[in-house]
């Protein structure tokens, strides 16, 4: 097909000469209003809606004091996944990028946590008549690097086989620690009692609505992944596009989910940004299909048009049309 | 007259009614060839909009934590959720049957446009609504969706473990922008007309002539036709 | 505090998973997607009512 026989057959359809009937849009609009309004009616006596619990700094330290403990170590060593996340938590990583392409370093730091003072050191600070854990954490504090990097690292080798006592706590084989067993064991109590959640949450103004915090300190452990997998949320489950319990989720997402199930992207450091460089070019594309060869020639190869318009092609055509 | 032209309320009002009639924006006929059940699935995603923004503003009149602690409460988000589920259900009915008739055809392509943005924001908007339940799914969805915002330096300035953000981004700015691509894409399809079907070959029908001397059947009246028995079943 | 909620059928299960080769959905999520390419079937082939007026 030439390309002036394509332009004037995309005139041809600018504007329809034929016949027209009787039509009343208002009408289909409120019977659709109705349709509509009785289907999310029905589906909510039939099924209702999800509503998991959240997960609570204390809930978590109260049933998997251990898990609580390591990760609280990770956060003061910045060993965790937030301690070492980089932009836009902190310098400490340089985040993904797309070849030369560096858009989470180039943000910058827009929502500073530093994660030994902010989860553990500034809460416990806080803490009054506690002299002993308050020269803890200036023993900690005054060490060198090396030292603390020592501690915390024993530790957490120690952690690896430690058990939870009947009262909560956390017991490890004796090692050399320095003071963190005893800033350890303090954070626990205060997690415990319900006094992190709230600390990390007002430390600097009264009102706050930003959980990033809590939220972060969480997902650095295992107590929301633990939740997602027995509800197959996880990434690897094509999580995505799941919701809690039998509920149909946000089925839409299934293309990007897909992608993160195969490789290079299941295994890339870079995986975040890959899917969303592919994720990005193709929702340009599906934007732009007027426009591109190929995709806009689909329709009229594959006829499918002709059994939306069977009607019309089987009615005769009008003289002179 | 010079003083009208150089109105800008003048033009804006005479390039609207030029291009939006009200015989245009409110027909009471539509193009014989409209006659297959895919055509419904345009009002059916309007109208499951129309839920969720009726809902939602329940939802809202009450505050955020309202739906965790009264039965009439849930039931609200439940309708809130189920509308969000058949908003999408129908819209991609919608976007296929589209694809399949090629409607951006005959100068329709910010018609395709427009809808399709209004699907891409559209997403967002609903995520910013999971992550605003305050529940283990809100913190779960927002700990794993931060990772990607943050690969691409949105995390910077869209940070989905802030709720207050979020809940503000997902009761005011997205559904905002969602409704006035929704608003343009309608007048758009007002504007132009639903697309009609391909040429076959075979019917003898030809491209129509750039110039055609046959006055157009006025779109706001029906031709002399026998209004009995016309278009869908009530 | 999580309201029950007082629903004809209850949801609030893990869900049951459907596995196919690396696919791995929700019962509830293949139902939908099932759904709609049925009900976009049904449109394109369901008949409509024919006009009876003169064109």
């Amino acid at each position: 097909m030439s390309r002036e026989s394509r332009r004037r057959e995309d005139e041809s359809y600018r504007e329809w000469h034929g016949a027209y009937r009787p039509y009343d849009i208002l009408r289909e609009a409120i019977i659709a209003l109705g349709v509509v309004f009785t289907l999310a009616v029905g589906l909510t006596i039939l099924f209702s809606s999800p509503d998991d619990p959240p997960s609570t700094i204390q809930s978590w330290s109260r049933s998997d004091p251990v898990d609580f403990v390591t990760t609280a170590t990770t956060e003061l060593d910045g060993t965790s996944d937030t301690g070492s996340y980089g932009p836009p938590y902190n310098h400490n990583g340089d985040g993904q990028h797309l070849a030369f392409i560096h858009l989470q370093k180039w943000l910058g730091v827009s929502h500073p946590i530093n994660t030994a003072q902010d989860f553990v050191l500034a809460p416990l600070r806080s803490l009054t008549h506690q002299p002993a854990l308050q020269t803890a954490i200036s023993t900690y504090q005054h060490a060198p690097t090396t030292t603390q990097t020592a501690w915390t690292g024993a530790y957490e080798t120690a952690l690896g086989k430690a058990t939870a006592t009947r009262t909560g706590t956390v017991t490890v084989t004796p090692g050399h620690y320095g003071p963190v067993p005893t800033i350890m064991s303090s954070l626990l109590t205060f997690a415990q009692s319900g006094g992190l959640d709230g600390a990390l949450l007002t430390s600097k103004q009264f009102y706050q609505t930003d959980y990033t915090k809590p939220l972060l300190f969480m997902a650095d452990g295992g107590v929301l992944t633990n939740r997602a997998q027995q509800q197959h949320l996880l990434g690897s489950q094509w999580g995505m596009m799941n919701e809690t319990g039998s509920y149909p989720g946000q089925v839409w997402l299934w293309l990007y989910t897909f992608w993160y199930q195969i490789k290079p992207f299941s295994t890339s450091a870079n995986g975040d940004i890959l899917v969303m460089a592919v994720m990005g070019a193709l929702t340009l594309a599906f934007i732009l299909i007027p426009f591109l060869p190929g995709i806009r020639d689909l329709p009229r190869r594959i006829p499918i048009y002709k059994l939306i318009w069977r009607q019309h092609y089987h009615t005769k055509p009008a003289p002179g049309a | 007259m010079s003083a009208q032209r150089r109105s800008w309320t003048a033009r804006a009002r005479e390039r609207a009614v030029g291009a939006l009639p009200p015989e245009k924006l409110l027909p009471d006929s539509q193009p014989v060839y409209m006659a297959s059940w895919i055509y419904v699935f345009g009002v059916l995603s309007l109208a499951s909009l129309v839920m969720i923004i009726a809902s939602g503003s329940i939802l809202s009149l009450k505050g955020p934590a309202w739906w965790h602690v009264t039965g009439v409460g849930h039931f609200f988000n439940s309708i809130h959720l189920w509308s969000v589920e058949l908003f999408f259900f129908f819209l991609v009915i919608h976007l296929w049957g589209k694809y399949w008739m090629a409607a951006w055809r005959g100068g329709r392509a910010r018609v395709w446009m427009t809808g399709a943005v209004a699907f891409v924001v559209a997403v967002p908007c609903a995520l910013t609504g999971y992550v605003s339940q305050q529940n283990f799914d809100a913190q779960w969805i927002s700990t794993q969706a931060k990772d990607g915002m943050n690969a691409v330096g949105v995390g910077a300035f869209f940070n989905v473990t802030n709720f207050g953000q979020m809940y503000s981004y997902h009761v005011l700015l997205l559904p905002a922008a969602v409704v006035a691509l929704v608003a343009a894409h309608i007048l758009l399809v007002r504007k132009h007309g639903i697309v009609p079907p391909f040429t076959l070959a075979d019917r003898g029908e030809l491209p129509a002539r750039a110039a055609d001397p046959e006055p157009a059947p006025d779109p706001g009246r029906v031709p002399e036709a026998d209004p009995v028995g016309a278009g869908r079943a009530p | 505090m999580s309201f029950p909620a007082a629903a004809v059928f209850n949801l609030n299960h893990p869900a049951h998973t459907v596995h196919w080769h690396f696919f791995s959905m929700s019962a509830s999520n293949v139902v939908v997607i099932v759904l709609m390419l049925v009900v976009f079937a049904v449109a394109i082939l369901a008949p409509f009512p024919r006009y009876r007026g003169t064109e």
